[in-house]
């Protein structure tokens, strides 16, 4: 079984350089998916994600297991993603979908066109939706984890996700 | 994940993404940096912290050997202090011995002084032995010091009076229980005897006075009292 996120985090703290390398390891690509896709610069985007990991490693001492691992990891990227937006505002980011494959070429296209089309409404959304359901889907925060990393109440979190659902759901219905 | 399987799926489509791989090694070199850096307490210092350890080690060792070598040499001082008076104690009754010995002795007013060989002097001299004994006693038994001095006391005078019964009984056994009081004592008592008429008993103890203290002045007034003639 594998060790709680909680647990290396108390390792790391401890002076245990590879229980961070695994945490790393497990959280890094979600993470970096929720920072991509909730701003429009892939190098702002890296530069918040540096930033978001170099703040877990200089609050380590301080580190008490008060909370899931994962709310206060994306509590911290939250609040450089506020900084951010209040400092430039929202861009897209450019996508790859390289990762898209299929044999048919017409099929690619519709499924290329679906899924760009997914991800321009989701792009779309408001950023405080965006959030709650980026947070939903990547870190599998439930409605409470959601409304404690954004600073926000249940009800307001659990309205922003809903709101972020029902327009993904259209788009896809379309 | 989301509520409508439908819209968690359509997001897995979206391309999964990772952090490109020099970042995730300036991150966690970051970390690794971060620990290194990180003070730890129980590993041997290094560098010039170094040595701290054996001088400080030095020093607790030297000063606890100084201390140590203090307290030893200070020690012997210490208890012989108290020692002191306890052997002032023990050697009063030895010096007064022969002193208080002589009363009680068969010349306790003698002007001579006493002869070597008398009874008062070889009852001296024999608790002495006694006392030397005790006296290294007393030394360990710092406590007993007091009931130690009386004993001894106690022994000096036994031992003074006992070796005068011992002699009357082969010297002075004619003589009358006056011949053992003191010179005046015995002249009174004599006087006593010639006036109550005992005469032939007088005579005896005047003339055993006279053989005990040749040089003896008696007084004019005593004189009458105790010469058969005179006092008659």
């Amino acid at each position: 079984m594998e060790a709680p996120d909680e647990q290396l985090m108390l390792a790391y703290r401890d002076g245990d350089a590879g229980a961070f390398e695994t945490l790393y390891a497990r959280h890094r690509g979600a993470l970096y998916r929720f920072v991509l896709r909730s701003l429009k610069d892939r190098p702002v985007a890296e530069e918040l994600f540096q930033e978001a990991w170099i703040r877990v490693i200089e609050a380590r001492e301080r580190y008490a297991p008060s909370a899931r691992f994962t709310t206060w990891l994306y509590t911290i990227a939250h609040n450089l993603l506020v900084d951010h937006w209040r400092r430039k505002g929202l861009v897209l980011v450019e996508l790859n979908d390289e990762h898209a494959s299929s044999d048919n070429p017409a099929r690619q296209v519709e499924a290329r066109e679906s899924v760009a089309r997914f991800l321009q409404v989701l792009e779309a959304l408001p950023p405080a939706q965006r959030e709650a359901f980026l947070l939903h889907e990547e870190a599998g925060m439930t409605v409470a984890e959601i409304a404690a990393a954004t600073g926000t109440n249940e009800e307001a979190a659990k309205s922003r996700l809903r709101y972020a659902i029902a327009k993904l759901k259209a788009a896809v219905d379309e | 994940m989301s509520d409508d399987p439908k819209i968690s799926g359509r997001y897995r489509e979206l391309p999964r993404e990772e952090p490109p791989r020099a970042l995730d090694d300036a991150i966690l070199a970051a970390s690794r940096r971060a620990v290194d850096a990180r003070p730890a307490p129980l590993v041997a210092p290094t560098g010039r912290r170094r040595w701290y350890v054996p001088v400080a080690a030095a020093a607790v060792i030297t000063l606890a050997v100084a201390v140590t070598l203090h307290v030893q040499h200070d020690r012997p001082s210490e208890e012989g202090e108290p020692m002191t008076p306890p052997m002032k104690v023990q050697q009063v009754p030895r010096v007064e011995a022969p002193r208080r010995i002589q009363k009680p002795a068969a010349q306790p007013f003698t002007p001579e002084p006493p002869r070597a060989d008398s009874p008062a002097s070889a009852a001296a001299a024999a608790p002495a032995r006694p006392a030397s004994e005790e006296t290294r006693e007393l030394r360990a038994q710092r406590d007993e010091i007091a009931s130690a001095g009386t004993r001894e006391r106690a022994a000096n005078m036994q031992g003074a009076s006992a070796p005068a019964p011992a002699a009357a009984a082969g010297k002075v056994s004619v003589l009358s229980r006056l011949a053992q009081q003191s010179p005046e004592q015995w002249l009174q008592g004599i006087a006593d005897l010639r006036r109550q008429g005992r005469h032939d008993e007088a005579d005896k103890e005047l003339a055993e006075f006279r053989k005990r203290y040749p040089d003896y002045r008696i007084a004019p007034a005593m004189l009458e009292k105790v010469e058969r003639s005179r006092a008659r």
